[in-house]
């Protein structure tokens, strides 16, 4: 026994060992000494501004987020997913000057028009209103014809945002609707990141900022009218056709909006098709997940991969019909890997609404008729 | 008592016999000290202006990110030397390349080694005259599935030069050009890749001087479908492409995870390649190979992808089996000329682990060819047509497979005089 014992303990140590050899190679974060260096690296400034507060986006508390004249809220009927994020957006205009609408692209602006998305988190998701947190407010700043993106971090006390063009990571936490505790790692994004997916071709352009995205009654109590129509009689908007001929985009968690294949296709839309468009920086893909697409095989529907590597999933096509689980669009929104999740970036959790819906989705369409 | 002895000793024998195995394949892992100075360095891309110089100090920086650049013009940037500049990406949580360039113009990236990012370790899309000089590109540890896919990855790019750079442990290709124009390759080393150098849908392409060895496959030239563009026009001299048997660890599903190993040089689909003056040796399933996207698709490695799943070697398809629906894509290789080269193999048998290896104990005698051609050609068209001509002249050994692959190997030959002309390319 006594042994058989020792046997034991050398094959288990065997083991060990040879197991060990292959943990060796696992791709866990190593440590490292945070350095500095003498001189930087960079010493220049840039001529922004340093605070959000120099703008005047505000009026009183600026944690409040109450908007200033010529500052005027919007809402999207589906917005892109950002870890459950609640967004504030708004629109600056200079003075005397208008949006002009477009029917089916980006609505166009004038020099020193600015977009505004303030995230925040509530403490209680149950009380909307009630006490919250803001992180980050992104702009989107129309100069010299061309938009540039910057963007601004709140202090923990939320007394101002200041500028930062290299991103961070902080902690974030709330009480869902279900009143369980939630909390993530939250990626605020470096400045080449925003671009990623505010460039179309060459340029850095809005994405939300269209008809089919604003054509809806404002949530909040002050207006309940529709946005597009509120611009119209504050006439900062022109060229607004009849209300039937402006198209409206389905509201992706609201059954009533739509059949559930638009819902999930204006989903898609804008949570994907910034990059998976036929201009887009995902366009060797030959994805395009954009709303208005009717070729079923660039929609992902048994569209094989093209450079996905790791991507894949070991799986066949984007899009299965009848089978969520077969496609490689579920694998990898479920994914929180880099180089597997989608989209790339922008989030540090999975959507678990979104993935359901785009589920059912693809659960009912059926695979005869492809 | 006893019967769970032997049963636990018979469990450890199994995963000893797994781990030498598994140490078949190579490790490449150099001593690392890193330190952080992610927020300056990544600063310094964010911040870069046209018309200036990152200078990249030495050390082992270790990043949670990716590093960028945007709509950039004539920017350097610029390391201390590949063993003394090291920006690591090990275990990094936001974005898949390490580095990654886009829309520019006038890029260099010069003396510095790029490690372990989730996917490539550089990729550049979109830009206009690109040079990488005496870049290592690597995956440390023992080489894995699990390593990104492209070391140095240009794409829908042009006027690049790639030189004096190193490519270790891709799981698809240490150095990848695809879907651009005008590219120079060369006096560059790749190893311990699946594939080691691949120009894919590329055209006037110049790879020369450069060592390519232990990758499961030394050159590739393909042209895929489905893409934006096709290549064509592809020179490959001067080489020394030698022992290429490394075992497939591709991703299943990848292209590069259906080449069998073994193979120093394949020419798919392309048009017009010149390739002479190479020595090409030490291959266990031939020296090079000229093939139609149609055989190559139908071939399988029975060792790749015997890490992930059965499923994979069975269910995957890898090859888009709609690519007749492509109207701009030909699938048959052309104008293809092999001539002054070296061929020799210090392999007497062909590999058992995939299906050209063993064609060969049944048709070859046992042998490695040096050149292989399968032979498929577009209906209608001869042999001796001139967009299909395949020459192979004046080399240094050149035992020959025609496959006839077409037709189930009925006129399969080692007769070369058909193919004994030369070509103005």
């Amino acid at each position: 026994m006594i042994i058989n014992n020792t046997v034991f303990k050398i094959l288990f140590f065997i083991l060990c060992i040879a197991f060990s050899r292959c943990d060796s190679n696992s791709r866990k974060r190593p440590l490292a000494k945070k350095v500095s260096l003498k001189p930087t690296m960079t010493l220049k400034n840039t001529n922004e501004k340093k605070k959000l507060s120099e703008y005047s986006f505000f009026k009183g508390k600026i944690s409040d987020l109450v908007p200033n004249k010529n500052v005027f809220p919007y809402e999207l009927n589906t917005p892109l997913f950002s870890n459950y994020a609640f967004k504030k957006r708004f629109i600056y205009l200079p003075d005397r000057t208008q949006i002009e609408y477009l029917k089916d692209e980006v609505f166009s602006f004038s020099n020193g028009s600015i977009l505004i998305k303030n995230f925040f988190y509530p403490t209680d998701f149950r009380k909307e209103k009630g006490d919250k947190k803001i992180i980050e407010t992104r702009l989107l700043i129309k100069e010299n014809n061309n938009w540039k993106a910057l963007n601004y971090i709140w202090d923990e006390n939320q007394n101002d945002a200041y500028l930062n063009y290299i991103g961070t990571q902080t902690k974030v936490s709330w009480t869902d609707i279900n009143g369980k505790n939630k909390s993530i790692i939250y990626n605020i994004p470096n400045n080449n990141q925003c671009k990623n997916c505010h460039l179309n071709g060459k340029m850095v352009t809005p994405i939300g900022i269209t008809a089919f995205q604003l054509n809806k009654k404002y949530s909040s109590v002050a207006f309940k009218i529709n946005q597009l129509k509120y611009f119209e009689e504050k006439n900062i908007l022109v060229g607004l056709p009849d209300f039937d001929e402006i198209p409206k985009f389905p509201i992706w968690n609201q059954k009533n909006s739509a059949s559930i294949e638009k819902r999930a296709k204006a989903y898609l839309d804008i949570n994907c098709a910034h990059c998976h468009n036929p201009k887009g920086s995902a366009k060797n893909s030959g994805l395009d997940l954009s709303f208005n697409q009717r070729d079923l095989r660039k929609q992902g529907i048994f569209k094989p991969p093209v450079a996905a590597g790791k991507g894949s999933g070991n799986l066949k096509y984007s899009i299965v019909p009848g089978h969520p689980e077969e496609s490689i669009l579920i694998f990898r929104m479920k994914s929180q890997a880099p180089g597997v999740m989608m989209p790339e970036i922008g989030r540090s959790v999975v959507h678990k609404e979104g993935v359901s819906l785009i589920s059912e989705y693809i659960e009912n369409l059926k695979e005869s008729s492809f | 008592m006893k019967k769970f002895l032997y049963f636990f000793l018979s469990v450890v024998i199994i995963v000893l016999i797994s781990k030498v195995y598994q140490s078949s394949l190579p490790e490449y892992s150099p001593k690392r000290d890193y330190v952080d100075l992610e927020n300056e360095i990544l600063k310094a891309f964010i911040l870069a202006e046209d018309n200036s110089t990152i200078e990249l100090p030495e050390g082992h920086f270790l990043f949670s990110q990716s590093l960028s650049l945007d709509n950039k013009k004539r920017v350097i940037i610029k390391g201390k030397g590949m063993d003394k500049t090291v920006l690591s990406f090990k275990g990094q949580t936001q974005g898949a390349e390490g580095i990654k360039i886009t829309n520019s113009q006038n890029i260099v990236l010069q003396d510095f080694s790029i490690e372990d990012a989730a996917g490539d370790n550089l990729k550049v899309s979109d830009t206009d005259t690109l040079t990488i000089k005496r870049i290592r590109t690597a995956w440390t540890g023992k080489v894995s599935t699990e390593n990104g896919a492209y070391g140095i990855y240009p794409v829908l790019s042009s006027n690049i030069l790639i030189e004096e750079c190193e490519a270790i442990a891709a799981s698809d290709a240490g150095i990848y050009v695809g879907q651009s124009k005008n590219v120079k390759i060369k006096n560059n080393k790749a190893y311990y890749n699946v594939a080691g150098i691949e120009s894919e849908n590329s055209t006037n392409v110049e790879i020369h001087n450069n060592e390519i060895f232990q990758n499961t496959s030394g050159l590739l030239i393909f042209d895929l479908p489905g893409l934006t563009v096709y290549g064509k026009n592809i020179k490959a001299f001067d080489n020394q492409i030698f022992d290429n048997n490394q075992i497939n660890f591709g991703v299943p599903g990848s292209i590069v995870s259906s080449v069998p190993k073994g193979t120093g040089v394949i020419i798919m689909a392309t048009k017009n390649v010149d390739f002479f003056n190479n020595n090409v040796s030490n291959h266990k399933t031939s020296n090079l190979a000229i093939v139609s996207y149609k055989v190559f698709a139908a071939d399988k490695d029975l060792e790749s992808g015997s890490q992930i799943s059965k499923t994979a070697s069975e269910g995957i398809r890898f090859i888009d089996s709609e690519f007749e629906k492509d109207k701009g894509y030909n699938p048959y290789p052309g104008r293809v000329y092999i001539h002054d080269n070296k061929f020799s193999n210090t392999y007497r048998f062909p590999t058992l682990s995939n299906d050209f290896g063993k064609l060969w104990y049944i048709k070859n005698n046992a042998r490695i060819p040096d050149i292989v051609y399968d032979g498929i050609l577009p209906e209608g068209i001869k042999l001796n047509s001139n967009e299909v001509r395949i020459c192979v002249k004046n080399n240094d050994n050149d035992s020959f497979v025609y496959l006839d692959a077409e037709n189930e190997f009925i006129n399969f030959s080692n007769d070369l005089s058909l193919f004994n002309c030369e070509l103005k390319l």
